[in-house]
């Protein structure tokens, strides 16, 4: 048995702003859940009358235990006293929250209080006896496979599965239990001036050197193919092209291992 | 330098006296006298005042034109780095840690962003050299500090989260800048933890505030908001937030190398896994092979993709038919693709596909029409029959990894 604790925010939905489940705190409970062997709480610091949170009790939970921690103030004393009464091996939670500041700092801040390993990036967890196996997703669809020490704080990336749709009548029979805690305020983001994003100018690299019409045309002009063009050669000839401009781009993979021709 | 010729005076030297009329010798020739005669490329030369960038001539004596040619080529020496010896401050930048060892675009970003700090106040740039410090100084680096027992190309956020905070504690720098990566954030956030002092995550720019102080701007509400904070000490940067250092190059000078720290390691291995190209992502996918409507043999494009180890993906109208799964579809309708390379076998290229490999790096088509829009997109056209080039692949692919030459 694995003791695993499950950390969710709310999300906002990035058009039309509504709060939602966070798509990667989601993802994380998901992870939890599809676990076998394991004894899976949950965590959420915020207001327990939010609704969303019923989206979490219909993927599969008993109970969700809210921390009642105010706007505006520090969840992270709370949920480290919260986690350390449960003593969990492993604790799930998204890269980062999809509203308020989203630095990605909490799972850290938490690791650190409880002398945690971490994990960032997990696309899989697979747990052994005192140790867990992660996979994480890297960009272009690369994966790693680390070995982690138990107790660990795991953060899910969008490469995890999905998450699986809530089912209505389990998010209406699910408990909310709501935990009175004290918060501080948080004082940096209280000194932090808010203001609407405004998208700024893509920054161009400006050629410096040459003449100006030089800067001008390289600045202006359309960057088309390379344009190297075969017509009609024998497929042979072709093939031979295709895989020399592979090689010389690197996507063939190892390439020029024991080959000497160029 | 010639005299200047005066024919009068030439003539009146000939002219021999007694006589009725006027006679002139041929054979006699004095030598003339009088004024120089006026070079005018020397007058050019010296009203030439430079010649690069370009050409500048002052022909009004204005500015002090130089006095010859031989002057102009020996110009004083040019200043070619930047030292700075007494750095009031300084500022350390940690380069991302995700890369095959050379600096990538994302750490001369951040040595840039480095530079434009400690330009503001005289500080240095120090950066920390966790894989090889090759051209540091270029990128505008003023210090170079090496880590001593740190695996240069291995994945240890631990141990170089230890190294951070050594040369964090040696250097007692007035700002860190982190990459935000998926590497960089980690050591970031770790750093921070470890310390205990914020993060300002994902810096987007830094402008000067009302009281002179500098500034840092970040979006937060999942990017709704732009939060602006007194620049603290720890600062990741997002990628392409900031120019890349355009002076002069920098010092680059190597600090004393400073050992990695006790690193307490719980991430105890780890090695890359190899992943099937068909379970990644269209959108994440690297290397594509994508087929249309020239294609008729699937298996044998299942076998190509196979040999070279690329993801399949389709037009829509291959999808349509059933060949390919509906989300392997590039285009409007389908996935927009990023990869690197796009290899488009029987695909003519319709507006509403092009606009999905519209951030592709390198596009490879075969098609039949010579005409076709792909075959201008491509930078490799092959105007032939995509179905006699496969196989022709297949066997080129096989010969070679059967350590065969053709």
């Amino acid at each position: 048995m694995i003791r695993v604790a499950a950390l969710l925010s709310i999300g906002r939905h990035p058009a039309s702003g509504r709060a939602r489940r966070a798509g990667l705190d989601a993802r994380g409970l998901e992870l939890a859940l599809r676990m076998p062997n394991a004894e899976v709480r949950a965590f959420h610091a915020g207001d327990p009358h939010a609704a969303s949170l019923r989206d979490y009790l219909g993927m599969g939970l008993e109970t969700l235990n809210v921390l009642n921690v105010a706007p505006g103030c520090d969840p992270v004393p709370a949920l480290v006293e919260a986690l350390r009464g449960v003593g969990p091996d492993l604790i799930i939670c998204g890269m980062r929250a999809e509203a308020g500041e989203g630095s990605g700092m909490v799972p850290y801040l938490i690791a650190e209080a409880l002398g945690h390993a971490v994990v960032c990036d997990a696309a899989a967890i697979e747990c052994a006896s005192g140790t867990a196996r992660v996979v994480q997703g890297l960009p272009r669809g690369r994966r790693r496979e680390v070995v982690v020490t138990l107790p660990a704080v795991v953060l899910v990336n969008s490469a995890a599965p999905a998450a699986r749709a809530p089912a209505f009548a389990r998010a209406r029979r699910g408990r909310i239990v709501p935990h009175p805690v004290e918060a501080r305020e948080d004082a940096f983001l209280a000194a932090c001036e808010m203001r609407p994003w405004r998208a700024r100018p893509k920054r161009m690299a400006v050629p410096s050197g040459g003449s100006a019409q030089e800067r001008m045309k390289a600045l202006t002009e359309a960057k088309a193919g390379e344009g190297r063009l075969l017509v009609n050669p024998v497929p042979e000839e072709a093939a031979r092209a295709v895989r020399d401009y592979l090689v010389e781009k690197r996507f063939l993979r190892g390439a020029g291992d024991g080959d000497g021709r160029g | 330098m010639k005299m200047r010729r005066d024919p009068r005076s030439e003539r009146e030297a000939r002219r021999s006296t007694g006589g009725e009329r006027p006679r002139f010798s041929l054979m006699v020739l004095k030598p003339a006298v009088g004024r120089l005669r006026r070079s005018p490329r020397i007058v050019r030369q010296a009203a030439t005042v430079s010649i690069s960038p370009r050409l500048r001539i002052a022909w009004n004596g204005r500015v002090a034109p130089q006095a010859s040619g031989a002057v102009l080529a020996a110009r004083a020496p040019v200043e070619t780095m930047r030292v700075v010896a007494e750095p009031a401050f300084h500022v350390l930048v940690v380069p991302d840690t995700d890369g095959e060892g050379g600096l990538s675009e994302i750490d001369r970003q951040l040595i840039a962003a480095g530079r434009s700090l400690a330009d503001s106040g005289g500080g240095a740039v120090c950066a920390l050299a966790l894989q090889g410090g090759d051209d540091l100084g270029g990128a505008g680096a003023d210090r170079v500090i090496a880590v001593t027992g740190i695996e240069p190309l291995a994945y240890d956020p631990e141990g170089r989260t230890a190294a951070v905070l050594t040369a964090i504690a040696i250097l007692s720098p007035r700002h860190v800048l982190f990459a935000e990566t998926p590497d960089g954030s980690d050591i970031a956030r770790r750093v921070a933890a470890r310390l205990g002092e914020r993060l300002f995550a994902g810096a987007d720019a830094l402008e000067a505030g009302s009281d002179g102080d500098t500034r840092a701007l970040r979006r937060a509400q999942g990017g709704s908001l732009a939060q602006s904070a007194k620049l603290p000490r720890l600062v990741s940067i997002m990628p392409d937030a900031f120019p890349l250092h355009a002076g002069l190059p920098h010092e680059g000078r190597p600090l004393d190398e400073v050992p990695m720290g006790a690193a307490d390691r719980r991430i105890s291995a780890s090695r890359p896994l190899t992943v099937d190209p068909d379970t990644i992502a269209l959108e994440e996918a690297d290397f594509l092979l994508s087929g249309g409507n020239g294609v008729t043999d699937w298996q044998g494009f299942a076998d190509l993709a196979e040999a070279l180890g690329a993801t399949r993906a389709g037009s829509r109208v291959v999808c349509d038919q059933g060949h390919l799964p509906r989300e392997r579809q590039v285009g409007a309708s389908g996935t927009l693709v990023t990869a690197g390379c796009y290899f488009a076998l029987g695909i003519s290229g319709a507006p509403q596909h092009l606009q999905g490999i519209t951030r592709v790096g390198h596009v490879v088509a075969v098609n039949t029409d010579l005409h076709a829009e792909m075959i201008k997109r491509a930078d490799l056209a092959i105007v032939a029959d995509a179905q006699a080039v496969m196989p022709a692949l297949i066997r080129l692919l096989a010969e070679r990894k059967g350590g065969g030459d053709d």
